[in-house]
């Protein structure tokens, strides 16, 4: 993928971000009792909310991960090969991503 | 007679280990700028003193120097704009240092032709060999003339903080020089240049500190230039692009007679 692919795919990200944290932040902080039993079970049995929560996810870890690749391979210090960086990035974020993703997942076929 | 204090870096590879300052006293001259301080220094004090120049009238970029923590023009620096009676004269930073003020610009050349910088035409022989003039209307021509004012100075490479970090990073005047020509009607290489800033060392590194635009003494503008070329690279990317409208290639002049008939040569 050339850095121009992985730049776009970062702004897309952004942009994303923005009304997905809009949404969270407004479903948390403003509407009803978020974090009452009955609301939150009600979200995680919810296949809209589960896909949210997921594209949240995706969008999240991309731009944090792309964003702290940036940081790595500018920072004027001896480092490893970027295909190096780049690997155990992608691997990092795919294990956090698995992890993540499990935990609404398992919500949603329990409930 | 009021005096300057010129405080200059000095270097000789293979004499001194690093670069120091030597202080000099220079007379105050009404309208001086920093490139007459040094020839000052050469012609009366210390003819030793390495530094370029040539125009002295800020159009060949040869005479650049960290002038008072700030890459400038040592020939379009009026003393009395730096404010003060101490100048601090040292060569471009982000750049080896070949004597005293003389940088080593080759890594800003090697980066400028990796942009190919020039008009690239569908059909070469015809680029070289051209048979008739390509047409620019005046729209076309200021769509990319504010950038061919650059110089190649180098203050913009000076300033930038990100080819301070990354040696290898294209930097703002190669940069800026890509678009110059991607946007020029009469260009085919677009697709090439967008390429070579495409890498890991290229415009993505760029984070719009602007050092390169405030240190331009052309009025350049290599930032605006970056900005634009990252544009016009996404929308390649995402095939939102318009097509470039060629430049028209100008009708042949029509023949004519002359109305007197030319004597023939009497000496062949």
């Amino acid at each position: 993928m050339r850095e121009s692919h992985l730049k776009i795919l970062q702004y897309i990200a952004g942009i994303g971000l923005f009304f997905l944290v809009g949404t969270h932040l407004i479903v948390t902080l403003l509407i009803g009792d978020p974090t009452s039993w009955e609301s939150v079970s009600a979200r995680a049995a919810s296949a809209g909310w589960l896909a949210f929560y997921t594209l949240f996810l995706i969008f999240g870890l991309y731009h944090g991960i792309h964003g702290l690749r940036t940081i790595i391979l500018e920072l004027p210090i001896p480092k490893p090969p970027a295909r190096v960086i780049d690997g155990t990035l992608v691997a990092i974020g795919i294990a956090i991503f698995g992890y993540a993703v499990y935990i609404p997942i398992s919500a949603f076929g329990a409930l | 007679m009021q005096e300057l204090t010129f405080k200059v870096q000095r270097y000789l590879p293979g004499k001194d280990k690093k670069p120091y300052i030597q202080e000099f006293i220079v007379p105050l001259r009404k309208g001086m700028t920093v490139l007459d301080g040094l020839i000052h220094i050469k012609e009366n004090i210390d003819n030793t003193l390495s530094y370029r120049s040539s125009c002295r009238m800020g159009i060949c970029g040869s005479c650049g120097a960290f002038i008072n923590r700030f890459p400038r023009l040592a020939c379009h620096t009026p003393v009395e704009e730096l404010g003060t009676g101490i100048i601090e004269v040292k060569s471009l930073p982000n750049f080896p240092i070949i004597r005293d003020l003389v940088a080593d610009l080759d890594p800003l050349f090697e980066k400028h032709k990796s942009m190919k910088p020039y008009i690239l035409g569908s059909e070469m022989e015809k680029a070289e060999r051209p048979s008739s003039q390509l047409l620019q209307s005046r729209e076309a021509l200021e769509s990319y003339a504010q950038f061919s004012y650059c110089v190649k100075c180098g203050l913009c490479m000076s300033a930038c903080p990100t080819v301070a970090t990354d040696p290898l990073f294209i930097g703002p005047q190669a940069l800026g020089q890509a678009y110059r020509y991607c946007v020029d009607t009469r260009d085919t290489g677009a697709k090439g240049r967008f390429r070579e800033a495409d890498s890991r060392h290229g415009i993505w590194l760029c984070h719009l500190a602007g050092a390169c635009s405030e240190a331009c003494p052309k009025g350049v503008d290599p930032a605006l230039a970056i900005q634009l070329l990252r544009r016009a690279m996404i929308f390649d990317v995402l095939r939102l692009s318009k097509a470039k409208k060629p430049a028209p290639v100008a009708h042949p002049p029509a023949e004519s007679k002359p109305k007197i008939a030319v004597p023939e040569f009497t000496v062949k």
